[in-house]
């Protein structure tokens, strides 16, 4: 006769436990099977990204996505009729401005073309997504007490973008001529910038770096240095928040995960 | 996915193309000490014009550190003398102009540079002088009172490359 001492009963009684929620673990019947981790529930199947080539059209047709990017924003701005009284000659160089992006639109998409692409008429939908609509929307809130200045500082950073995608790509296009086109446009966006830095912190003053004594923090500047700079850019608009503090959005130059790749569409 | 080439060195042919910037980038240099010395204008317009001239020199130093020995290191006087000339005088809106030619036609002349060289590195640093210079014309544009064209375009011709170097 087989004589059990306590422990073995417990060590024993444990074991078939164990066994029994390894099973209740298993496959059961009615449960699809995933080719995922082991999960509770179902779900979708993985989606891999798509084999995309990050070629001379492509970094085009993303450039020609910020034309659209700019352009929609002045359109918006402009819209908006904030640009009255002391504001009246920033609706001027607005417009100005707007016609200029549609025209380096429209020379950025003759070189698609001829590359044997499809041209790219819209914003940049992530760009639209992550930085314009946000802004907007912070622009146009109904406590901000400074819409006009504040449209005039998001089309700052815009143009600062876009002379920075231009100056950024120019290591990336494989064709001489064309990093010569693209530099053609991205002289264009800086003078833009430069222009609209002398709305924002007009005068001598506002050429070359300073700090606000009062802030700590640096002031708009026509010339920000010796060379173009590719750092990100950051933009703050909107009402002040309970805490005194306003909203800043840091924007970026497209990178992979925002190109106009031969797949993306304008919807 | 498939990315574009790394970024390619200066070919000789290129490090030509760049000395020949270099030399003209110390012509501008010098051409805004010479404006900064004119008793026509006050401190703050003084160190404006101090501040352009140190960009000049900073984009001179790095040209010449892609370049190495091909590098002068010396003004290009085909270029200083194009524009000596019209840095004088008490007329400031004057001295603006010619300096805003000067940085029109050295951005255009980048611009062909940029067109020109093989190698992405040399092409990338010439990009954002390029950038850079296109500001300092506008600002000249704005402070001299000029038109919002004026500030805007570049009209100018740009320098052949290997000529006045």
């Amino acid at each position: 006769m087989n004589r059990f001492s306590r422990r073995d009963v417990l060590r024993l009684g444990g074991a078939g436990a164990a066994g029994v929620l390894l099973a209740a673990c298993g496959k059961q019947a009615g449960v699809e099977e995933s080719k995922n981790v082991k999960s509770v529930g179902v779900m979708p199947e993985a989606e891999g990204l798509s084999n995309v080539e990050v070629t001379d059209i492509v970094l085009l047709r993303t450039a020609a996505s910020l034309e659209y990017n700019a352009i929609d924003t002045y359109e918006a701005a402009l819209g908006l009729g904030v640009f009255t009284g002391a504001f009246a000659a920033a609706g001027d160089i607005a417009k100005r401005l707007r016609d200029d992006h549609r025209g380096h639109a429209d020379a950025i998409n003759g070189l698609v073309t001829q590359l044997g692409g499809k041209p790219f008429t819209c914003g940049n939908p992530r760009l639209n997504e992550i930085y314009i609509s946000p802004a907007l929307a912070l622009i146009t809130d109904a406590d901000n007490e400074n819409p006009a200045l504040d449209v005039v500082v998001l089309a700052h950073a815009l143009e600062n973008l876009a002379a920075q995608t231009y100056q950024g790509v120019v290591t990336l296009l494989s064709d001489k001529a064309l990093r010569q086109a693209a530099m053609t446009i991205g002289q264009d966006e800086a003078r833009h910038a430069a222009v609209l830095a002398q709305a924002l912190n007009p005068g001598i003053a506002g050429v070359l770096p300073s700090v606000n004594e009062a802030t700590g923090k640096p002031n708009v500047a026509t010339v920000p240095g010796a060379f173009g700079p590719l750092t990100p850019i950051s933009v703050t608009v909107g009402p002040v928040n309970a805490d005194g503090t306003r909203n800043s959005l840091i924007l970026e130059t497209p990178s992979l995960n925002s190109l106009a790749y031969d797949d993306v569409t304008c919807a | 996915m498939t990315l574009p080439a790394a970024v390619t060195p200066p070919t000789k042919a290129d490090r030509e193309l760049l000395a020949f910037a270099n030399s003209a980038e110390f012509a501008a240099r010098d051409l805004y000490a010479a404006a900064a010395a004119l008793p026509a204008f006050n401190d703050e317009e003084k160190a404006m014009l101090v501040g352009f001239h140190d960009h000049h020199r900073a984009a001179g130093q790095a040209l010449a550190g892609t370049v190495g020995a091909l590098a002068t290191n010396v003004r290009s006087d085909d270029v200083f003398n194009a524009f000596r000339g019209r840095i004088q005088g008490s007329d400031k809106n004057s001295v603006l102009d010619a300096l805003r030619e000067l940085e029109n036609t050295l951005a255009n002349t980048h611009l062909s540079l940029v067109g020109a060289l093989g190698g992405t590195e040399g092409a990338a640093l010439v990009a954002s002088i390029l950038n850079i210079q296109a500001r300092q014309s506008a600002a000249l544009a704005i402070l001299a009172g000029r038109s919002l064209d004026d500030a805007l375009i570049n009209g100018a011709e740009s320098l052949a490359p290997g000529v006045g170097s």
